[in-house]
């Protein structure tokens, strides 16, 4: 296994187009590592290029310590799981794992000790002498996996890997795919739009947007200390609440309510220079509470809104409602007694409010 | 009810006429050729029944037998010749390159051309231009060269249609299937050989099929360039069957040699399926 280095990458199609811009990041050694962000991002290109699948336009790309800008891709000793799969469609599921090994000259015996223990542990073992055609869509993604697992690369790559699956298996070939991590102790890249998938596999996530990455960091921190606000929409689902609210020295001023904030972030706003001036506040639905309802956390005033939406997710409930001219939501729990077309009383929590500033985006404390 | 009778009317219009068509034009000269071939006529006369003497003298006559040796002989070189050349064509035309459709557009047309026509101006090619460049005789006067000569009609003009089925062929092959073989560690010539050539055999079979049997029927190139010449050499079984049967009163023997044809065409045909379909892959 080794680590990656990409250095100023950028990839700059003949037409113009700017897929990828600047893209720097060092991968560690047998870390899983997340490329997420919205179709379009350069995400995909992104890998493709560590691949070599894709020309660099110009950056430097280390694998471990060799520079790989110019080196293809069967020399670049890593392995890719694609969004389809690509399995050679002629080959038997043991022909499809085997013929990289194959290809290497490796002796028959060697690879078939291989082929059969990716096939144990992808639970494979069963379907060696079948065809892709002939297998289910979960059992042709291990099969891609197995592929890769045969080789023992020094980088694993993931497209999309899980896309096409339905939710359930999706779910169980996530968790596949971590225990396949802790075990191999393999270094892997993988690609998403799906941020649960992010959030739950990676021990570092890459958002990009545009072809820039926004941030790099823990899912952890990615959720609590968004550096933007894309990353703050993006990460979360229901998307974090956004309203412009005006920063009067003390207190942020929205739809006529003054919400509290902590002292220290206080600070922080009155030392940046933005007393007076309209600041984005951003609240997790989870940190938005029926103001009725018993919280264990300190609540700002609160504010009434008229509930526009009633979802009921099973173990809790998602009401959505404007507020000071913004869309909203609210995650409360099961025994919420709200309707449509109730006015109820909510309030964030004190310590969960963050404040973005509006013109650059960015994050000014959380 | 009605619109059931109606369909069914409407299917019978279509489908009466057209068979009426096929069995007078198609069904019924084959088997007055059947018939024929158990008399000894001529073309015109009288004629009697002789049985199966026609197909006993088939086998004793050295004149077919030679026609049956050059037509096998030409099919066989033909058919390898214009299958690699278009697979290699194929390969070059389904790649990345610019002008592609131009490209593809102008390799077809010898498929477009009349086999006569093609065949008067590679006579006037082999006959004139190449003597004077080689200052040799002309291929077609050497009847040790002259089959060659046909071979490469043949080939110049088939290549185009074969090219085309290979190059659908090509484009059924995922690309990305090519980009898991290239990070698998393929060379060039391995994902030909491991993952191209495996997944376009249907297309290959089929071209096969189609170009020995087009090649055993080989009949135009040889009226435009050799009329059998010289000295018999290039006589392929078609124009042995025509010309001895229409103008060299042997009308019921060489019916005879068509039925035998016929059936040599089918046993290889289904023979060529059989073995390239067990080769195919189960996709």
């Amino acid at each position: 296994m080794a680590g990656l280095s990409l250095q100023h990458i950028w990839k700059k199609y003949p037409n113009g187009y700017e897929a990828v811009k600047d893209f720097n990041l060092e991968i560690a050694d047998k870390e899983f590592i997340i490329f997420v962000g919205p179709s379009g991002c350069g995400k995909s290109t992104t890998l493709r290029m560590i691949a070599g699948l894709e020309d660099i336009s110009s950056g430097t790309m280390k694998i471990g310590e060799r520079v790989v800008n110019d080196v293809e891709s069967k020399d670049r000793d890593i392995a890719m799981v694609f969004q389809n799969y690509a399995l050679y469609p002629h080959m038997t599921v043991y022909d499809n794992m085997a013929f990289a090994l194959m290809l290497k000259k490796t002796p028959k015996d060697e690879i078939d000790k291989a082929v059969r223990e990716a096939a144990k542990i992808l639970e494979l073992d069963k379907v060696l002498d079948r065809r892709p055609s002939q297998l289910s869509g979960g059992q042709r993604q291990r099969v891609a996996m197995g592929r890769a697992i045969v080789r023992s690369p020094q980088v694993f790559l993931m497209d999309e890997p899980l896309s096409n699956l339905d939710a359930k298996l999706r779910v169980q070939m996530r968790a596949e795919i971590a225990k396949l991590h802790d075990r191999l102790g393999a270094t892997i890249i993988y690609v998403t739009h799906d941020q649960t998938e992010a959030m739950t596999l990676g021990t570092r996530i890459v958002v990009m947007k545009d072809g820039i990455i926004k941030q790099v960091d823990t899912p952890t921190n990615l959720y609590n200390k968004p550096d933007n606000l894309f990353v703050a929409g993006f990460i979360g689902s229901p998307q974090m609440n956004f309203i412009d609210a005006r920063f009067d020295g003390n207190d942020l001023i929205a739809g006529g309510t003054s919400f509290e904030i902590p002292l220290e972030k206080v600070e922080v706003l009155r030392n940046g220079g933005y007393v007076g001036k309209t600041v984005v506040m951003g609240v997790r639905p989870e940190n938005v509470y029926d103001a009725k309802a018993e919280a264990l956390c300190r609540l700002t005033a609160p504010f009434e809104a008229k509930i526009t939406v009633f979802e009921l997710l099973g173990a809790e409930v998602q009401l959505y409602f404007d507020f000071a001219g913004a869309s909203m939501s609210a995650k409360v729990g099961q025994g919420s007694r709200a309707a449509v077309g109730d006015t109820v009383s909510f309030a964030f929590d004190v310590d969960k409010i963050h404040v973005f500033d509006k013109e650059t985006e960015q994050a000014i404390v959380h | 009810m009605k619109s059931q009778n109606e369909r069914k009317r409407t299917f019978l219009m279509i489908a009466v006429p057209i068979l009426l068509l096929f069995f007078m034009f198609n069904t019924l000269p084959l088997l007055r050729g059947v018939m024929y071939s158990f008399t000894n006529f001529r073309g015109y006369g009288k004629f009697d029944w002789v049985g199966w003497r026609n197909y006993i003298d088939l086998f004793t006559d050295s004149r077919v037998g030679n026609s049956y040796w050059f037509t096998f002989k030409l099919a066989l070189v033909a058919t390898i010749l214009i299958n690699i050349l278009s697979l290699i064509m194929a390969l070059a035309l389904n790649a990345k390159i610019r002008f592609k459709s131009f490209l593809r557009g102008m390799y077809f047309i010898p498929n477009i051309l009349g086999a006569l026509v093609v065949g008067y101006i590679f006579s006037y090619i082999f006959t004139y231009i190449l003597p004077a460049i080689t200052h040799a005789a002309s291929m077609l006067a050497d009847k040790n060269w002259a089959w060659v000569a046909i071979v490469i009609v043949c080939a110049w003009q088939s290549i185009a249609m074969n090219t085309l089925i290979y190059i659908s062929g090509l484009q059924t092959v995922p690309e990305d299937v090519y980009e898991a073989a290239s990070l698998d560690g393929a060379t060039g010539w391995n994902k030909f050989r491991y993952i191209t050539f495996p997944l376009i055999m249907p297309f290959f079979t089929i071209n096969m099929v189609l170009c020995m049997k087009n090649n055993l029927m080989v009949f135009d190139q040889i009226m435009a360039l050799t009329k059998g010449g010289p000295a018999q050499s290039t006589e392929s079984i078609s124009f042995l069957i025509y010309n001895n049967g229409m103008s060299g009163g042997q009308f019921g023997f060489q019916s005879a040699n068509a039925v035998v044809f016929f059936i040599v065409i089918v046993i290889i045909s289904v023979l060529q399926l059989r073995f390239l379909n067990k080769k195919e892959e189960q996709l």
